[in-house]
């Protein structure tokens, strides 16, 4: 188990909102071996920073995800969010998938609700918070359509507007719009960076791709698989609001290019001679 | 041409066929009565076929809904419970390998030859399905959307009640209207073995004394009644889960 390093024995930085130290996390094989899904993570997220992690798929990074959401279970190591334990899934926290997940059976601002209807507040007051959120992320006039009647895009917009009306402090993001054609992609990741900066929420943003993590994130936070463990945290100095245009800007290739550089020295990118 | 129109003219022709055939063949009518003979034993008196078939149906719908209850009931014992999955469920299947019409003189036995033991072998024979199409149903749930539920903290009632439950429902359908016809096949078994009345009685009795034509009015009643059951059943589905994929171009044409 690895059991020479230190584990949790760091001192939790105290503007820490995520703190993770020492994390692993083995799954079982049928034969009684384990695999090492996560080995030895450290990862801080500060209050209201917008963090991405990235890296090639099976390594590890929506296991991450699910250990600070306390809905999987840490082998070895501890997470405190709010420095609180993470024991089970912590208040003030909401993800968003990478599928939608919408409940067929009701409509979009009932979907929307569903949230409010499971922590047992009272539907009515949240109501126009819902029709509020729909409106502010482009789907006013939406509110009685079902979810079959949406397109991808349109879904995954109602699936944030779910984890918005919890009105979370930190907000987990499961690649959340690697489902979605590039048109639809670039236009919600600037919807998300302007609700990130009106709103000022801890983000943590799992994605596979890096222009992505770089045109909105305060850190990127590399990870390699096999075990999975994290190769290097960027910290992306570019200027906000960002647009479609920053991405050409010659800052923004060189920390993409720095990452796909960690990439290769890996063997993950192999595309050019 | 319209699905009902097309269904209209299958039926009607298929009995124009019967009656020609009948007819040129010189068939007696105790051993093949034509549909117009069939229609006239059937209009001589109304009322007593209607006291017979309602009997049946009665029969038939309350162990309907007995199965409905327990068999969901059961499902969702054996859904959440592993001691409840490897007995009863493992009884149920065992159960289920028996024909049941073979237990009906068992609940004579047991429950005399009223109504109440046509009840009891129609809720058995449409248990089964009720209990497999549920327990399918109740855990179809995405496993994302459980982990949706369990980031936010909802009660195992609340993933029941407001997750696995409207996910369970097209399957549940799938296995009443199956189960609808088992029904009623369980009520004329039930009668079949001992009764005074119903169109399992009726059956029995007309082909004592070979009534066929009797016997062949019971039995055009008996697929009408099972034709309509098993649409009321669907009827119902169209109303509770609109929202379904198999239901959706059904949806779109009533709004």
């Amino acid at each position: 188990m690895g059991g020479d390093r230190a584990r949790g024995s760091e001192p939790l930085r105290p503007d820490a909102h995520v703190c993770v130290r020492g994390l692993d996390k083995l799954y079982p094989l049928p034969k009684g071996d384990t695999v090492s899904a996560l080995r030895n993570i450290d990862l801080d997220i500060r209050r209201g920073e917008f963090v991405s992690v990235v890296g090639p798929s099976g390594c590890g990074k929506s296991t991450l995800l699910k250990c600070i959401a306390g809905i999987a279970d840490v082998s070895d190591g501890a997470i405190h969010v709010d420095g609180r334990l993470v024991v089970q899934p912590p208040d003030n926290m909401a993800i968003v998938f990478q599928r939608d997940i919408l409940l067929d059976w009701r409509t979009v601002i009932d979907n929307v609700l569903f949230p409010i209807e499971i922590r047992r507040r009272r539907k009515g007051e949240w109501l126009d918070r819902a029709r509020e959120l729909l409106d502010l992320i482009g789907l006013a006039g939406y509110e009685q359509r079902h979810p079959w009647e949406l397109s991808g895009g349109q879904r995954q917009r109602v699936a944030i507007c779910r984890a918005l009306i919890q009105e979370p402090q930190l907000l987990l993001m499961d690649e959340p719009f690697g489902a979605l054609d590039a048109l639809t992609r670039d236009e919600l990741n600037l919807e998300l960076q302007r609700l990130w900066m009106s709103t000022h929420k801890t983000v943590l943003f799992i994605t596979h791709s890096i222009s992505e993590a770089v045109l909105l994130s305060d850190h990127v936070v590399v990870m390699a698989a096999g075990p999975g463990r994290i190769l290097e945290t960027i910290t992306v100095d570019l200027p906000r609001p960002r647009s479609l245009d920053t991405r050409e800007t010659p800052e923004f290739g060189r920390y993409a290019k720095h990452i796909r550089g960690l990439f290769e020295s890996l063997g993950f990118l192999k595309g050019k001679p | 041409m319209n699905r009902a129109g097309s269904v209209t003219l299958v039926i009607a022709g298929f009995f124009v066929v019967w009656e020609l055939g009948v007819r040129i063949s010189g068939v007696p009518n105790y051993i093949l009565p034509s549909p117009s003979e069939i229609a006239i034993e059937l209009a001589s008196d109304p009322l007593w076929y209607a006291r017979h078939a309602a009997y049946t149906v009665g029969s038939c719908m309350l162990g309907f809904f007995l199965a409905l209850a327990l068999g969901i009931l059961a499902a969702i014992g054996i859904v959440y419970s592993r001691v409840l999955e490897n007995t009863l469920y493992t009884l149920l299947v065992s159960l289920n390998s028996i024909p049941k019409i073979a237990l009906a003189p068992l609940f004579i036995i047991w429950m005399g030859t009223g109504a109440s033991s046509k009840v009891a072998i129609s809720m058995l024979i449409a248990l089964f399905a009720i209990v497999i199409d549920t327990v399918l149903g109740l855990r179809s749930v995405d496993p994302d959307v459980l982990d949706l539920t369990k980031s936010m903290r909802a009660t195992p009632f609340q993933v029941l009640w407001k997750v696995r439950f409207p996910t369970a429902l097209p399957a549940m359908f799938a296995g009443m209207k199956v189960a609808i016809s088992l029904a009623l096949v369980g009520a004329i078994a039930g009668e079949f073995v001992a009764s005074q009345v119903g169109l399992g009685y009726a059956i029995l009795t007309a082909q004592g004394m070979f009534q066929t034509t009797r016997v062949f009015a019971a039995i055009v009643l008996l697929g009408v009644l099972g034709t309509v059951l098993f649409y009321l059943v669907n009827l119902v589905e169209r109303w509770v889960v609109p929202w379904h994929v198999s239901q959706r171009g059904a949806g779109a044409a009533a709004h």
